[in-house]
Order: structure tokens, then sequence, then C-alpha cells
């Protein structure tokens, strides 16, 4: 026998306030969120930016460079206007442009470039040991393209804007073209 | 006779004119030295598909055609040499796709700038794009 078409949208409105109807919407949704893995870099003041200091505030971190043409500021202003749309409750949301490309990015630098976009956001970059140590914890590649003496190369690195929420676990990744009213309709829900 | 004279088609074919166009150009503001992309709609208004195969610019070291593509979970770029520029259609230069890439900034962009980029084709023919520089 057929099963009728309304059920099977109840259903499926069942099984999604099961997962969670209040949750994000957009991104890839992690299904088991799990602690993010660790991230410590030294900051300009001479103190540390610790992710596991951040509980309480939704963290989005992005792993790009300053020579970056293209994703990187796209992806740095779309995360601006995110921000915008929050309104007061953006107090409660870090936006952390972590660099990979220690070589060319320094502290400074990486912090001037992430403050271009909005003076709220941190920009952080550390030796290539402590990079190298992010990219084996969080799991990613990230590497130069072209000829590193040219100092014009482009550097690989991971798509996905990483959200950690305030509990500190990794929640959701969103690739670089997100639309930016629904990045900021899943941050509301993270808040 | 006026009103002929306004019609985009009619124009298009006169001999000698320009069927490639560029409109709505911009790049962000950048720090001297930096890299920026510039991005603008090319039109090709023309009966004849044409190739563009040449970027320059006198605002940067380097200049060159880009795509950014996903591999996987990983974003990268890859060199473009020649880009088909159909007959009758646009191609779009646009964030997370193609781009002119300015690398070695000569000068800081601030906004309000115009700057200008050169494309030569393989018909011989060429054209200023002119972009506006914008907030990031
Ligand atoms: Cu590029």
């Amino acid at each position: 026998m057929p099963v009728p078409r309304l059920s099977l949208i109840a259903f499926a409105c069942a099984a999604l306030m099961a997962a969670g109807c209040d949750g994000p919407q957009h991104g890839a949704v992690i299904e088991r969120p799990a602690a993010a893995p660790p991230l410590e870099l030294q900051t300009l003041d001479g103190g540390s930016f610790r992710l596991a200091d951040q509980a309480g505030d939704v963290v989005l971190l992005y792993f790009g460079y300053t020579h970056c043409p293209d994703v990187c500021p796209t992806v740095l202003a779309d995360w601006a206007r995110a921000r915008r749309l929050l309104g007061a409750k953006a107090a409660d949301v870090k936006f952390v442009f972590v660099s990979v490309d220690p070589a060319r990015d320094s502290p400074e630098v990486a912090h001037a470039y992430a403050m271009q976009f909005d003076s709220s956001f941190v920009g952080l970059s550390g030796p290539e040991a402590a990079i190298d140590r992010i990219k084996r914890d969080w799991g990613f590649a990230a590497f130069p393209e072209g000829d590193t003496r040219a100092n014009d190369y482009g550097v690989a690195h991971p798509a996905s804007t990483y959200v950690v929420d305030r509990q500190g676990r990794l929640r959701v990744l969103y690739h670089p073209g997100v639309i930016v009213e629904d990045l900021a309709s899943d941050l509301r829900k993270l808040l | 006779m006026t009103l002929l004279a306004a019609c985009g088609r009619v124009a298009a074919d006169a001999p000698g004119d320009n069927p490639l166009a560029s409109h709505a150009g911009w790049t962000r503001t950048a720090d001297s030295g930096a890299t920026a992309a510039v991005y603008f709609m090319l039109t090709n208004r023309g009966s004849v598909a044409d190739t563009l195969k040449g970027v320059s610019s006198a605002e940067a070291n380097t200049v060159g055609m880009h795509v950014s593509m996903q591999q996987g979970r990983m974003m990268q770029m890859a060199p473009v040499t020649a880009l088909p520029v159909p007959a009758e259609d646009s191609v779009a230069f646009q964030p997370l796709g193609a781009h002119v890439m300015l690398t070695g900034l000569r000068r800081p962009l601030v906004e309000g700038d115009t700057i200008a980029v050169k494309l030569e084709f393989g018909s011989g023919r060429t054209l200023e794009v002119r972009a506006g520089v914008r907030r990031p």
C-alpha cells in the first residue's frame, strides 16, 4: 500500500525536529559534534589566543593567507557582512583568520589584514612549527603553489570556514560561497 | 534616424568597431605590494567568437589570469592562458571564479580610485577594463 505523501512529510519534519530544527541549517553540519582540535598562537600584545579559552563564544575560523587575491578576501568580506547582520549579538562571535603562510605573514601582517575587513576581526600567524602543528591537529594540508622564491606564489588552503560552538565543539563547515544571510541566520541559532 | 543610430547591434556591426566591451569592473582596496583580484563582466556583442589571451596592467609587477577552484576540501588557483569568449555572450570575472590577478601592487589602491587592465585577444583586438576600487 502506498504511503500517503502527507505522512511522509510529517515524518520528515519529526526527524528534523529530533535532529534539532533549532540548530544550524546551512553548510555541512556535523552530526555528532566533538571538541574542536586545539589551536593556540601568540597574539601581538604578548598574550596568546587559545581556542579552548573561547568557551561561551561562537568562533569562526578561516585558514588562509594574506596574499590570497580572491577566496580569502571574499570569505572575510562575507564574514564582515554577516557580523553586521547579527547586530548586538555579534559581541558573542569571534571571527578569526589564521595564516597558513607563515613565511610571508607575520602575526602583525595577519592581524592588520584581518582588521581591514572588520576592526573586531582577529588575525593570527606564528612560527612555521606552530602552523604545522595546527595543520596536523586539524587534519588539513596547506602548501605553496608555484615558485616560492618569487614572493608572489599562491597557497592551497582549506576551502571551508570552520565554526566552533559556545561549548568548544566543531559544529559546522561553510564553503566559501555561502549566502551571507544563511550564515548569519545559522550563527544566531548557535548563540 | 536617431533611433537607428542608437541601436547597439548596428553600432557593433560597423567596420572597425570593437564588439568586445567590459562593464562593472571592480577591485578591493589594497596596500602597496599586496595582491589584488580584478573582477568585471566581459561581453562579446559580435557574431564571431574570440579568445582572451593576455592581460597586463601598469599597476602591478605581475599580472595574470587565474581561476579559483575547490579541489576536494582545498581551495586552489590555476593559471589560465586562454579563455574563450563566445559570440553574442558574456564571461563573468567574479569572486570565487575567474579573476585578473595583480601581484606586487605598485601603489596602494584607495577607495574611489580607478585602475586599468588591458586585455588582448586572439583576434588582435584589445580592450581596456576600468575597475573601481571598493572597500573589501
Ligand atoms: Cu589568482
